[in-house]
């Protein structure tokens, strides 16, 4: 459906899309938490596309987390490399990677270290329109933290 | 009439779901169909069946044609028109429609777009398409168009629309668009009903302007509702 990568970047976009394809498709972390500690809604309105978070969180770090998107491709892979990779981690370490992916998206820095699914994404800079695509996920976990840190 | 079917017609037309009670005349005998669901007392063949539908779409009752036993009581509410995409065709065709006697609602998860601003005096649903006809629960009075020039919102509508008794159901695009679109809804396994899509969306009139596109969508609309899909 998002043929950003293929057009931009020849065949190396197309092997990116096809990372980013099947990271949608496993949609890692989709789901609902019985008793979320914190919760989030986040939409685009430009493009329509909504996140809903939902995260446990014990000692500082993500315990449990759980998904539910509605969006483009890019928006749901990214929601899936965070199901594969939150969970353990610690708010300081979410938010950091949450800065490292702009960086990588807006400056082309190198992927942040450590999620290296998020490399799939390197080939979006330069598609301005589509960086909250990516960033809708990450400001939706840390909004889920920020309330679960609230109810505390 | 049986006290079962009046239930029936009293929770159809409770819900705003347009229905119709078919009235044998020689023993008092009815048949009772929602657009979807057909039950009661007559039997009528599949030709019947299509004949009552068409009278239904059209809001009308009388004398099922061909028929001397047979009459048709049309309880259908004003036609509604679902356009999908807060688009620039929309804010004509929204509009125009509404003059035309439709009742109008206008489907965008992107807010940006579905502005009252932009549609002044009609319903804005900012739901994504499909949660929003899940809920709205398209009827055989109900048309369904999309024109949000994106995929990811198209597709979901035309699905829950395919899987409605819509009386028309059509989606902007090119002949080449379509084909994939075709491609990708065959896939999600409504290979045996895409057929229902108008596409390219409209009759030709030749214009292509977002006003043309309009009037060409409308008009469609008003063909299928009043001649069926074999006009």
């Amino acid at each position: 459906m998002t043929e950003f990568a293929a057009d931009a970047a020849g065949s190396a976009g197309r092997i990116y899309q096809e990372a980013i394809k099947a990271l949608a498709n496993d949609a890692t972390g989709h789901g609902a938490l019985v008793a979320p500690d914190g919760r989030a809604f986040i939409d685009n309105p430009l493009c329509g596309d909504c996140v809903e978070m939902e995260v446990n969180v014990a000692g500082n770090r993500i315990a449990a987390l759980a998904h539910h998107v509605k969006g483009c491709l890019l928006c749901r892979a990214a929601a899936s490399v965070i199901g594969k990779r939150a969970v353990g981690a610690r708010v300081e370490e979410v938010e950091k990677i949450s800065t490292g992916v702009s960086a990588m998206l807006e400056r082309e820095a190198p992927p942040p270290a450590g999620w290296h699914e998020l490399s799939a994404f390197a080939p979006v800079h330069g598609h301005r329109s589509r960086y909250d695509c990516v960033r809708l996920p990450f400001q939706a976990l840390l909004a889920a933290l920020r309330a679960a840190g609230e109810q505390r | 009439m049986k006290w079962v079917l009046y239930e029936r017609l009293r929770a159809a037309t409770a819900a705003g779901t347009s229905c119709a009670v078919v009235t044998r005349l020689a023993d008092g005998a009815q048949a009772f169909f929602d657009g979807a669901r057909w039950e009661g007392a007559v039997d009528l063949t599949d030709a019947q069946r299509a004949a009552v539908r068409r009278m239904l779409v059209a809001g009308r009752s009388g004398m099922l044609p061909g028929e001397q036993d047979l009459f048709v009581r049309s309880y259908a509410r004003a036609p509604r028109l679902i356009v999908v995409g807060a688009a620039h065709i929309s804010q004509f065709l929204a509009p125009m429609a509404t003059l035309a006697g439709f009742e109008v609602i206008v489907i965008d998860p992107r807010r940006a777009f579905a502005s009252a601003e932009r549609f002044p005096g009609v319903t804005l649903v900012d739901e994504w398409p499909d949660t929003a006809l899940e809920r709205l629960k398209p009827d055989v009075t109900t048309a369904v168009v999309t024109l949000t020039h994106d995929p990811k919102l198209d597709d979901p509508a035309l699905i829950a629309a395919l899987r409605s008794p819509a009386f028309y159901v059509g989606a902007l695009g090119s002949t080449r668009t379509h084909a994939k679109r075709v491609a990708r809804l065959t896939e999600a396994g409504l290979g045996d009903r895409v057929a229902r899509i108008h596409a390219p969306v409209g009759l030709d009139l030749g214009g292509r302007a977002p006003c043309e596109i309009a009037v060409s969508i409308l008009s469609q609309v008003i063909q299928v509702r009043y001649r069926g899909e074999a006009a």
